[in-house]
């Protein structure tokens, strides 16, 4: 079963009959109104239950009230919305309720680990969403860029930094993660910002006629989404997609350069917990790129394969 | 897709760009603080594929090529510089950079 159909499958298997029913009476411009004051009293709950769920110094109890008054909150939201009767259907409240709760909780968790593995949760979720909104193509380059190369880097690199601050440091959750930084004014400036987000999105929106056929099943599946998307961007986009490879090449370059860089130990130690040093040889100073140095010898100089 | 669907995706777009400000803001951990970045960069990403969708051409879905391309080398970057900034520290604390404030 090809992705389109897996795609056209959830899209109909998703159509609410009663939904649609609702929508030919009412007719489709009539937006249920969600009005700014509910947004706004909903936006403040979701904020006050944000400032318990930071990781604080708080006692567990505390932080599990403020995760479920922010989960009410969006459930509130959620009702609201869903008495609207648009025409989406079971799949995405499930894939928008699984993005959503791993955003909550990539934000709230206090290890650095969990917080990743719940931002693959949100990317697989998003990926979801994708697939209802017939994209399946950036579906799929969603996981593997997103859940398979970028977080995997994010994983090493927290690893990294895990295992030189020491076995017993990793076990206990170190304070900077465990105390966040001025957690009510965060919240308010986030909340403030998704109020008026929403507030745009569902009160001031003019009816937009979309351009083109706006049918639910596009008239693309003869030729397929992705063979669509190509063409497009290999005839239409090509100089973009050019600039896009030269940017992904300067920036493999320099994250090469910036992470290779020689780091004198002569600084002041501020925030550091005065453990070990790290006595990795550094990059050596004349610039002949075959002289990589060999982690783990006392002896600078070597050379991985040296020449000879 | 009707008027009422796009909505619906836009404000699940909205929501996780305003999560994603929350943590960049609230969170001290350097790597957490850039998954955060991340976050933002998903919700963008919902919101040009449903307008695209709506839309009914394929702009929003190569706009998001462009995005996962700007995505990718922020992160490659930020976790350089993030490697570097934990030799010179030995702490992924933001806040062992505060004297940067002047």
């Amino acid at each position: 079963m090809t992705v389109p159909m897996v795609a056209r499958f959830l899209t109909t298997a998703s159509v609410d009959p009663a939904g649609l029913i609702a929508q030919m009476t009412t007719g489709p411009g009539s937006v249920a109104p969600i009005t700014p004051i509910v947004v706004l009293a909903l936006c403040i709950v979701a904020g006050i239950g944000t400032v318990l769920l930071l990781p604080t110094r708080r006692e567990t109890s505390i932080r599990k009230i403020g995760g479920v008054v922010l989960a009410l909150a969006g459930l509130v939201f959620a009702g609201l919305l869903a008495r609207s009767q648009a025409g989406v259907g079971a799949y995405f409240w499930i894939f928008s309720g699984i993005a959503l709760t791993g955003a909550v909780r990539v934000v709230t968790h206090p290890r650095p680990v969990y917080s990743a593995l719940y931002f693959v949760m949100t990317v697989l979720a998003s990926a979801g969403l994708f697939i209802l909104l017939w994209a399946e193509f950036m579906a799929a380059a969603l996981v593997l860029i997103y859940a398979g190369a970028i977080l995997v880097t994010y994983v090493f690199v927290i690893m990294l930094a895990a295992s030189t601050t020491g076995a017993k440091a990793a076990a206990v959750v170190s304070e900077y993660d465990n105390v966040s930084r001025e957690p009510i004014f965060a919240s308010a400036i986030g909340f403030a910002l998704m109020g008026v987000l929403l507030f745009v999105i569902f009160d001031k929106s003019v009816p937009l006629t979309p351009r083109g056929d706006v049918s639910p099943v596009p008239a693309y599946p003869v030729v397929g989404g992705t063979q669509r998307l190509g063409a497009y961007l290999y005839q239409d986009q090509v100089v973009s997609l050019e600039l896009a490879g030269v940017i992904l090449t300067l920036a493999m370059v320099g994250a090469i350069v910036i992470a290779r860089r020689k780091v004198w130990q002569g600084g002041v130690q501020t925030g550091g917990t005065g453990g070990e040093q790290i006595t990795a040889p550094m990059t050596p100073v004349d610039d002949n790129p075959h002289s990589i140095p060999v982690y783990g010898t006392d002896n600078p100089r070597q050379k991985a394969w040296p020449e000879t | 897709m009707s008027q009422l669907a796009l909505q619906h995706y836009l404000a699940v777009g909205a929501i996780m760009f305003a999560i994603g400000l929350i943590g960049f803001m609230t969170r001290r951990n350097l790597i957490v603080m850039f998954l955060c970045t991340e976050l933002m960069f998903q919700g963008v990403g919902i919101n040009l594929i449903a307008f695209g969708h709506f839309h009914g051409n394929l702009s929003g879905q190569a706009f998001v090529i462009f995005l996962l391309v700007i995505a990718a080398a922020e992160a490659s970057l930020a976790l350089g510089l993030i490697v570097l900034l934990f030799r010179q520290r030995n702490t992924l604390d933001a806040d062992a950079w505060r004297e940067l404030k002047g």
